[in-house]
């Protein structure tokens, strides 16, 4: 009788223990910087959580080794959306810890080391992106190549002529 | 009779620009598709119709130019950011060769990089198939397999290949690069597929470089391969390199 007591004592002193741990806990949370572009990511942020390196590394393999290079699962735009980029205020590069990826990494302790070759944070060679306008190029000065430039000067000047088709 | 011919010369230059116009797509100023049937869709993989080549003309290549050296370097992030790495360790993506023929003293100056050969030396040896060859015929490393073994930059005859020595920071969005792996020239494999040229071909004041599609008989490379005497750089090997040379 008195064993079974002492049993039934144990159980809330267990409850309590377990249910005070999250408090106890000494590791915050990672703060996890919100997207700086768009609402909804990819997938479902659960998915994501769980799937995101599978994704990736399907990706990655595609991409690379054969030349798929669609937008969904890549690296580079999780990057451009979830990254501010450099000329921002609010930067956040890797090594000041306000990165994205690196927070939970840093949190969930995982070492995985996409970043010791890829761009922590989107960079000016983003601005190529043909959605881009050539003003918001003209602000952030960038170096464009003399060729293409050359060549859109034809274009224009084709196009004015209204000639169309092939001469 | 010159001067007709002459204006006949410059009127078929203009026909040559429009047609180029025609065929080719603005989507925004500096972006420009090469032509709208090889710009592939996203989600398609590289194919083995095309092969992707270059064509470089070494008597247009002018002596002391390095305007396509420097535009591989600002295009993917090397030459400038290994500051710990001694000379000879330093990357080489792209370097300007100046030869003199020993009898005849004629000088000859030519970019060389990676010459994408068909059956290319440092895909046989590569242990982790790091080493790869495109279907499209461009030669890669996959870094996400490299050990940084060093076995391609052995078995290279052209001395394509280089080594990051020292951790990297800052790199192109579009090219990741870092310590402990083997890299060369990719055609500029992210612009390729994305309907550009390579940065070397846009650079070139002297127009000495052309890209194309050495399976497409109607391409510029093409025409210009049928047309002219071309070499390509130890022909003797039977690599088959992509990228050959006029003039040498």
């Amino acid at each position: 009788m008195k064993r079974i007591s002492k049993l039934l004592l144990l159980v809330p002193a267990l409850a309590a223990l377990t249910l005070s741990a999250p408090a106890v806990s000494e590791v915050a949370k990672p703060q996890v910087p919100p997207a700086v572009k768009g609402e909804q990511c990819v997938e479902d942020t659960d998915d994501m959580r769980r799937n995101h390196m599978d994704y990736l590394q399907h990706h990655r393999d595609e991409a690379l080794r054969e030349g798929i290079r669609t937008k969904q699962h890549s690296l580079n735009e999780c990057i451009e959306c979830h990254v501010a980029p450099e000329t921002e205020a609010q930067t956040a590069s890797a090594e000041q810890g306000g990165h994205f990826c690196m927070n939970c990494h840093a949190y969930a302790g995982v070492r995985i080391d996409c970043f010791q070759c890829h761009a922590t944070k989107p960079k000016q060679t983003a601005l190529f992106h043909p959605l881009v306008t050539p003003g918001m190029k003209a602000l952030k000065d960038v170096h464009q190549p003399d060729t293409g430039a050359l060549l859109n000067q034809f274009a224009s000047a084709h196009a004015s002529k209204q000639t169309g088709g092939v001469q | 009779m010159s001067e007709q011919k002459q204006t006949d010369l410059a009127r078929r230059e203009f026909i040559g620009h429009s047609a180029k116009l025609a065929a080719g797509l603005t989507i925004a100023p500096g972006v420009v598709l090469f032509g709208i049937a090889e710009a592939r869709p996203a989600d398609e993989a590289a194919s083995s119709k095309n092969r992707w080549g270059i064509l470089i003309d070494s008597s247009k290549c002018a002596t002391g130019c390095d305007k396509c050296v420097t535009a591989c370097q600002q295009e993917n992030g090397w030459g400038s950011n290994e500051l710990k790495s001694r000379p000879e360790q330093q990357a080489q993506w792209i370097r300007k060769v100046e030869l003199k023929h020993i009898a005849t003293g004629k000088t000859h100056s030519l970019p060389v990089m990676c010459q994408h050969c068909e059956n290319p030396p440092c895909v046989d040896v590569c242990p982790t198939n790091a080493s790869m060859k495109r279907a499209d015929g461009v030669v890669l490393v996959d870094r996400h397999r490299c050990i940084g073994c060093r076995y391609c930059m052995m078995a290279c005859p052209y001395k394509a290949r280089s080594f990051v020595h020292e951790s990297l920071e800052n790199q192109e969005l579009h090219m990741p690069r870092g310590k402990g792996c083997v890299e060369s020239c990719t055609m500029c494999v992210h612009r390729i597929d994305a309907g550009r040229l390579p940065a070397c071909v846009e650079s070139c004041p002297e127009g000495a470089i052309t890209f194309g599609d050495l399976k497409d008989p109607n391409s510029d490379i093409s025409k210009a391969l049928a047309k002219y005497d071309t070499t390509a750089i130890r022909e003797d090997l039977g690599l088959n390199p992509g990228v050959r040379y006029r003039g040498i």
